[in-house]
């Protein structure tokens, strides 16, 4: 669900730059005070699991992309903040190693994925697991996806009103909400269950190896 | 502090990239980016129209039907967008081949310990689905159904998260007996 390069206009990535960076040096700052010596190397990986599967990429028409994150899991073993941190460096080591994602998009990228996706995951977990943990787990990772893919799309969608040429031609990303929104959010609500079942799958595997408890 | 300016200046560039509209200064920009690149011109060019390939496509078929049917289609338009991703997609390669990237974002001893760590991790995830996917791929003779793609791809997850807690593990070792958590 990445928005890539060049298709923010910046009236709306510098704002979003200037939010983000709050909130990063926030989130940085809490995990300072978490972090520990066995929750490093855990935290790692978990990113770099983030970091894969968000690696599987499929184009949508509309100009975005589809893939699972793991970032609702992120958020349920490690936090919200904790979570933000961990997505914004693998959207950064993405967009500068490999040109998914982008540099001019990494902080929207961030908060519609980071920030919001993990704390409607944390959230609805810590809401749902009272009545049953996998369903709680499931509704996690889709309402993450599909959270954070509507705040993409509509993100994508105001480019053509917020940038554009005296002559009424779009300047960054074409295509306006009656577009953007159908194309993102379709796929990602069956995207989103994928990312449930995934969520709910590598809970219970960490769950298997001690990392978190059961309950 | 030599990358610290490297990425000040690529930031400054990349700003820059998106407040001009006009094709023949991206174009002329783009040049630019292509020259400073030396040698490495054409692996940069390569690697960044390989990484906007399949967006800027879809995004450009799909203007073009759109845009097409409503009557509002603009070649300037269609030569502007994609000139522009890669000029900053150039951008981006030319700055990571040039700049050590982890100095330049060493704001945090921690968040830059953690971000080593995940890149480390990720390259390593990397190789080893790419290691993966051809020893599945080696390995068949018919067409695999679905449950034995599933139960492969939960056996690589098995083994991605103990092969790395495993090495993360080590590598917080060798870092506490450097004295790293001390402080």
């Amino acid at each position: 669900m990445h928005i890539p390069d060049g298709f923010i206009a910046p009236q709306m990535y510098l704002p979003a730059y200037g939010v983000a960076a709050g909130f990063w040096a926030y989130g940085a700052r809490r995990l300072r005070t978490a972090l520990r010596e066995e929750i490093i190397p855990r935290l790692a990986v978990l990113t770099a699991f983030c970091f894969v599967v968000m690696m599987v990429m499929v184009p949508l028409p509309g100009g975005t992309s589809a893939h699972a994150t793991g970032i609702a899991l992120l958020a349920i073993v490690f936090g919200v903040w904790t979570a933000f941190v961990s997505v914004s460096l693998v959207l950064l080591l993405q967009a500068l190693l490999f040109g998914a994602g982008g540099v001019t998009s990494l902080a929207l990228n961030a908060l519609a994925m980071g920030l919001v996706g993990s704390a409607v995951a944390r959230t609805s977990y810590l809401l749902l697991r009272r009545f049953h943990q996998g369903f709680a787990l499931v509704a996690a990772g889709w309402l993450s996806v599909n959270v954070s893919a509507l705040l993409i799309a509509l993100a994508l969608g105001v480019q053509p009103v917020i940038a554009h040429a005296e002559d009424g031609q779009p300047l960054f990303f074409p295509f306006g909400l009656s577009v953007t929104l159908p194309a993102v959010m379709i796929p990602h609500a069956l995207i989103g269950i994928g990312e449930g079942v995934l969520t709910l799958l590598m809970f219970r595997l960490l769950s298997q190896r001690g990392w978190v408890a059961r309950r | 502090m030599r990358a610290r300016i490297a990425l000040l200046a690529y930031l400054a560039a990349i700003v820059l990239g998106t407040t001009v509209h006009e094709i023949e200064v991206l174009a002329l920009g783009l040049v630019l980016v292509l020259a400073l690149a030396g040698r490495d011109w054409v692996r940069i060019l390569r690697r960044a129209c390989i990484a906007i390939l399949l967006f800027n496509l879809v995004v450009t078929l799909s203007y073009g039907v759109i845009a097409g049917l409503q009557g509002t289609f603009s070649l300037a338009f269609v030569v502007l967008v994609n000139l522009r991703v890669l000029l900053l997609t150039c951008l981006t390669f030319l700055f990571v081949s040039r700049v050590n990237a982890f100095e330049a974002l060493a704001f945090s001893r921690s968040l830059t310990y953690l971000f080593t760590l995940a890149y480390s991790q990720s390259m390593a995830f990397k190789q080893a689905l790419e290691d993966f996917r051809l020893a599945f791929k080696s390995r068949r003779i018919e067409q695999v159904g679905l449950r034995d793609r599933y139960r492969h791809s939960a056996s690589m997850a098995v083994h991605f998260l103990d092969k790395s807690l495993h090495r993360a593990t080590e590598i917080t070792q060798v870092m506490r007996s450097r004295g790293f958590f001390d402080a």
